[in-house]
């Protein structure tokens, strides 16, 4: 079943004077469940395509649905509180607020939420015992890797319980063995708690598991590639 | 729920930056101290200068016959003059009387002569209404046993080159018009905190100026004091009901002293405000910096589902957590400091010339007018939550994706 349907999605920046057209009618399904790459060479729209779809960029043309409702048809204030509730975000800078703990991290997405005290808590706790660090609880980003970092932010984007976890280059900034570590978990977080991952990447070790790939050249679909367990590199 | 974790995260992020904080909650400590003690300092200067100029020349009423302050003749002297009295004592707010003869004259010397303004009086009862006589430097008063005895000003006395003891004549106006003089023995020089008043006032016994007046017990002014100065018009409304004569309160007499009076909180509030004006560019210009180094961490908030009111509030709180610490303790700071420097004054002496010209005194009392404080206090509050509203607007207008972007 199709969570999100992207249809002849265009992006023109600076239409005024010099435009750049960053997604050229772009149309694309996700199901529930799926685990897809979208790849492509620098400036073929992949951020932008995850910006849109994610509620954060507006198209020049055509429609965004997730579950059924048209995204861009909302008011702003409906459309953050439809992120809130249900979008899980992972960027390529991990963005964790520096003056929080890890848990106090994940917890102010479910305060935000309005979620009681107790639930936020143990919420939190239960999301990073799930990502391997619950003995990190009370550490601030600061005192953490890099690769422990991204794993807050995943269990950050978890904490909602969203629709669809959206990640930009979650690994671009990772060494080898974070970037295995980290996508061990997403992918057994995709396979035990059926969570939708969509992120964008250039890396090949990524790519290399993603169940879906989807290439993007010069702001277009140019492949879309479903992937079965034999061609999935473990 | 999610309001207290906006306060919570707020809270923490003004101790991100501990030094930055420190030094903004400092700025609005010191803002507010400098604001509550330039008041209090420029109040207690203004306050001083106002009782100087009733306690020795004006008092806080003055009567008069009709005519006497459109030609200050002598013959326009109050009649009745003792049931006058006897009738102002009857009133709760009058504290002392003091009738007195004035008359304008000339006084010599063997050096010098100068115009001044001479003041019979009862000593007993003028020490009730005028300190004059608590700013003797030299002698001891006008004595019941000796004739013709005058207290005079230190810069009369330089004027005229005159001492204690000296001998002085005085020429004026009998009541029948005709010219007379004096031979007069000084018997106390006096120093106020108005030069102008030192050089021109003389006081003798009002027994000795009736004499020489051709008609004894001729009182042309009837100084009051009463029991709250501020009250004065409404004191004189009140005894005009049941008078021909004029009545005039301290603001009538002297009308600058009433412009200083009354224009003195908006001069305060004025320099209160331009205080808190400095104060909000630094508060801009800090919250701005936060707000900018934080780019990125907004747009995230932003991105995932903080909505623009709550951005907002975050960082209106920040600053509101900076001033409620800097207010408080700048109240405090600056009512210790009121308290302390009240007692023991502020010593100007170094420009003691300068302010006496002016009727000032040398050691300043610092007061702060009563509801100054919380008002003060409340202004700096406002002040400081409206210079967060540029750099809160600015956080509330940050796109996230360009945001999230930028490194």
């Amino acid at each position: 079943m199709s969570i999100i349907q992207v249809r002849d999605v265009t992006k023109v920046y600076n239409k005024e004077q010099v435009p750049v057209h960053a997604l050229n009618g772009v149309s694309l399904d996700i199901e529930e469940g799926e685990f897809t790459a979208i790849v492509g060479p620098s400036g073929s729209g992949k951020t932008t395509l995850l910006n849109i779809i994610g509620g954060l960029d507006e198209p020049t043309e055509g429609t965004v649905e997730i579950h059924d409702t048209k995204i861009f048809s909302m008011s702003e204030s409906k459309l953050i509180d439809f992120r809130l509730h249900h979008i899980g975000f992972v960027f390529q800078a991990y963005n964790l607020i520096p003056v929080l703990t890890a848990k106090e991290n994940i917890a102010f997405i479910l305060q935000m939420q309005g979620r009681p005290q107790k639930e936020c808590t143990h919420r939190s706790m239960e999301l990073l015992k799930m990502v391997g660090l619950e003995d990190k609880v009370d550490k601030r980003p600061s005192e953490l890797s890099g690769g422990q970092q991204q794993r807050v932010a995943v269990a950050r984007a978890l904490a909602s319980k969203p629709d669809f976890v959206l990640a930009d280059e979650p690994t671009a900034n990772l060494d080898s063995a974070s970037t295995a570590n980290l996508l061990d978990m997403m992918l057994r977080l995709n396979e035990e708690e059926s969570i939708t991952f969509i992120f964008s990447t250039h890396d090949q070790r990524v790519v290399e598991r993603a169940r879906r790939v989807v290439t993007l050249v010069d702001g277009k679909v140019d492949t879309d590639e479903e992937r079965t367990e034999k061609n999935i590199e473990h | 729920m999610k309001f207290w974790a906006i306060l919570k995260l707020s809270w923490k992020n003004v101790w991100r930056n501990p030094l930055r904080s420190t030094v903004v909650i400092m700025a609005v400590l010191l803002g507010t101290w400098a604001g509550i003690f330039s008041t209090a300092l420029m109040s207690g200067l203004s306050m001083q200068y106002i009782k100087n100029q009733l306690d020795t020349s004006i008092a806080h009423l003055q009567i008069h016959h009709p005519k006497y302050q459109e030609e200050n003749l002598p013959r326009y002297y109050i009649p009745n003059p003792d049931s006058l009295v006897d009738a102002l004592q009857q009133y709760d707010f009058v504290q002392s009387v003091s009738p007195r003869t004035v008359v304008q004259g000339l006084a010599s010397s063997t050096a010098n002569s100068y115009g001044v303004t001479v003041k019979g009086i009862v000593t007993e009862m003028d020490t009730l209404v005028s300190d004059v006589h608590e700013y003797l430097k030299e002698g001891e008063g006008l004595a019941e046993t000796s004739r013709n005895t005058v207290l005079i000003g230190d810069n009369l006395a330089k004027r005229l080159k005159l001492e204690l003891r000296s001998r002085m004549v005085i020429n004026f106006q009998d009541v029948e018009g005709n010219l007379t003089a004096g031979a007069f023995r000084v018997a106390g020089i006096f120093d106020t905190p108005n030069s102008v008043f030192d050089e021109t006032h003389v006081f003798a016994k009002q027994e000795d100026l009736g004499r020489l007046l051709g008609r004894s017990h001729t009182i042309h002014e009837v100084a009051l004091r009463v029991d709250d100065f501020k009250q004065a018009d409404a004191y004189r409304d009140s005894l005009a009901q049941t008078s021909s004569l004029q009545i005039e309160s301290w603001g009538d007499v002297s009308p600058s002293l009433r412009y200083t009076d009354s224009s003195l909180d908006f001069v305060l509030y004025i320099i209160m405000v331009i205080i808190a004006i400095a104060l909000t560019f630094g508060i801009i210009n800090t919250m701005l910096m936060a707000v900018l180094e934080r780019t990125q961490e907004l747009g995230m908030l932003m991105a995932i589902g903080v909505n623009r009111l709550r951005t907002f509030s975050m960082v209106m709180l920040e600053t509101l957590f900076l001033t409620m610490v800097g207010v408080p303790f700048g109240m405090l700071l600056s009512w210790a400091t009121i308290q302390w420097v009240s007692n023991v004054g502020i010593d100007l002496s170094a420009f003691a010339q300068g302010l006496e010209e002016y009727g000032m005194s040398t050691v300043v009392y610092p007061q702060l007018p009563e509801g100054y404080f919380l008002n003060i206090g409340l202004l700096m509050l406002v002040a400081t939550l409206l210079a967060a509203v540029y750099p809160s607007i600015k956080a509330l207008k940050l796109n996230p994706v360009q945001a999230i972007r930028k490194v």
